[in-house]
């Protein structure tokens, strides 16, 4: 854990000096600056149950019968606040609840205990409101209908969404201008490489403007090209409009080229909250220049002109 | 969300999944030889029973040769909107955790998904049920689809067509809200369709089951997806029954509703989200 901040200390001296020279009719208030958490995890648990059948020789028969339930605390007491605008890493290993946590941001799960407040609101008590001002990629999922040209899935979101045609028109051009899909609109979905349909899914969760972006390993299966165009894509959006970020990913260059702030979970508890440079220095002290492997074989692929 | 864009979304939605459907133009085209073989298999199995069994006689509800040959020809065309299977992309969509993406959506699932599986089955079905219809049409003269018993009983039949496709979509929705239990699996899926099925009197006419039956099987809920629509086209529903008939469906397409949406909102509260 990073050691609190020192705290400042008071000239008290100073201080009644300059508050004796005050005319008396001055009152003073001491305000303390309320800065509001985007984010707001208090104490989150959340337990599956797991059937599990029966061992030994008739385990098989016997399982069909009666089954042995066990409690997999898949949140054990999460715990964190993240502002507005930030973009924060969640990394950890399988099965260490990421996607879980994420689930109940985004309102699908309700957890077994503890409080969730985002943008002011639990998320699961309204979540249809609250959806509609948040978006999420799950990298392993598609938002996309799978038969038809990406044209037409955008335009059966902006009807979900109700964003007005004006807006629609300018927020499509600009997100897919920058992440160079203008090409690909009319093609069906089932066509597209997985790059090229990532990136269609960036758009489909962006084309609402949310506050606040979900991304579950979202460069899952990317080659370097896709994965640095999906970077630089992410960090000027969190730069232009200030979208908080939060990121599930295995891929810890995703992590070093966009977060800040990086959150560690095993075992459903939160490990270690700080900058990413603070687990640097805990577990590899000695590394002190590391080549960025994604740009030397983006470098390598146009080269060859391969892309 | 209010009322209004929730509509123009549903239109949408409806209108990509229509499209969607559209694009298997060769499994229309096969269902649409399923359902004429099956419908010359009937016409012949009845004019069997019908030619040796003088005329009818074993049956004192009161429906001809003609007419059971019309029925049949309009059953197989309305059979289309029944739900043989859950709507295949929401059956992936359950099995693979899709769910989680679903509710990412700010539309009521249960919305989102009535829209989404009755534009799916009509994407095809309005094909596939015009062509066999057509089929029977041109059948000859013994095995064809005969003219609409009045003019007034046409358009009952129309309207009564219209609430049998929201009869059948509600079933098929309260169907698929059982069938989100994942660990069910698909058997009493497949029962409850199969058992609504029977009872449609796709397979056999309603009216030629015993007598002691027939109150009970005009008031079960699904007759109104096939049985109802036709007899007011054959005539052996008069018009003037046409409005408590058509009452029935709504009846029950309200109570499926009701049921699926109940199911389905106590099924959310404690979902699994499948996969990681």
């Amino acid at each position: 854990m990073i050691a609190p901040p020192v705290p400042l200390g008071w000239n008290y001296e100073r201080m009644n000096a300059i508050l004796s020279q005050l005319p008396v009719n001055v009152m003073i208030f001491c305000t303390k600056e309320v800065h509001q958490m985007q984010i707001v995890l208090k104490d989150i648990r959340k337990t599956f149950k797991v059937y599990k059948r029966p061992e030994g020789k008739w385990g098989l028969l016997k399982g069909a019968f009666m089954r042995n339930v066990t409690q997999v605390e898949a949140l054990a007491g999460i715990g964190f606040e993240i502002a507005e605008g930030e973009l924060v890493g969640y990394i950890g290993p399988n099965g260490a609840g990421k996607s879980t946590t994420v689930k109940v941001m985004s309102g699908i799960l309700t957890p077994d205990n503890g409080e969730c407040t985002i943008m002011g609101k639990v998320p699961w008590k309204n979540r249809v409101e609250h959806v509609s001002k948040i978006g999420v990629v799950f990298g392993q999922r598609s938002q996309l209908w799978w038969d038809v040209p990406v044209a037409d899935s955008f335009d059966v979101l902006k009807d979900i969404y109700a964003i007005p045609t004006g807006d629609y028109k300018t927020r499509l051009a600009e997100l897919t201008a920058t992440l160079g899909v203008e090409a690909l609109l009319k093609t069906p979905v089932r066509q597209l490489s997985l790059g090229q349909r990532m990136r269609c899914e960036l758009v489909a969760a962006l084309l609402h403007r949310p506050k606040i972006l979900f991304l579950d390993e979202p460069t899952i299966g990317l080659d370097a090209v896709s994965k640095l165009a999906l970077r630089n894509f992410l960090k000027e959006e969190n730069r232009k409009y200030g979208v908080t970020m939060v990121l599930t990913t295995h891929d810890m260059d995703d992590i070093e080229a966009l977060c800040e702030r990086v959150m560690v979970i095993g075992h459903g508890q939160l490990l270690y909250d700080g900058r990413l440079g603070g687990l640097q220095e805990k577990y590899a002290p000695e590394v002190i220049t590391k080549v960025n492997t994604d740009a030397m074989i983006a470098a390598m692929y146009n080269d060859l002109s391969l892309v | 969300m209010n009322f209004r864009s929730t509509c123009k979304a549903c239109i949408s939605l409806f209108r990509i999944r229509m499209a969607e459907g559209l694009q298997y133009r060769v499994s229309a085209i096969s269902g649409v030889f399923v359902s004429v073989f099956w419908g010359l298999l009937e016409c012949v199995l009845f004019t069997v029973f019908y030619t040796y069994s003088d005329n009818g006689a074993w049956n004192n509800n009161g429906l001809a040769l003609p007419q059971t040959i019309s029925y049949v020809w309009l059953a197989q065309g309305l059979f289309v909107l029944q739900t043989m299977s859950i709507d295949s992309e929401i059956m992936g969509k359950i099995n693979n955790g899709d769910v989680g993406v679903e509710l990412c959506r700010p539309l009521n699932l249960y919305t989102h998904w009535f829209v989404k599986s009755s534009a799916g089955k009509l994407g095809t079905a309005w094909l596939r049920s015009l062509a066999t219809i057509l089929a029977g049409l041109l059948m000859p003269a013994g095995y064809a689809l005969g003219a609409p018993a009045s003019a007034l009983g046409f358009a009952c039949f129309l309207l009564s067509a219209g609430m049998a496709f929201v009869l059948c979509s509600s079933f098929a929705m309260f169907v698929t809200a059982i069938r989100l239990n994942i660990t069910w699996g698909d058997g009493p899926t497949y029962m409850l369709l199969l058992f609504s099925g029977i009872l449609s009197g796709t397979y056999l006419p309603l009216r030629l089951w015993p007598d002691f039956m027939q109150t009970f099987l005009y008031l079960q809920p699904f007759g109104g997806f096939a049985d109802i629509p036709v007899q007011l086209y054959i005539g052996s529903l008069t018009p003037s029954a046409a409005l408590p008939a058509i009452g029935l469906q709504f009846f029950w397409s309200i109570v499926f509703i009701a049921a699926g949406r109940t199911i389905m909102n106590h099924k959310l509260k404690n979902i699994i989200v499948q996969g990681g």
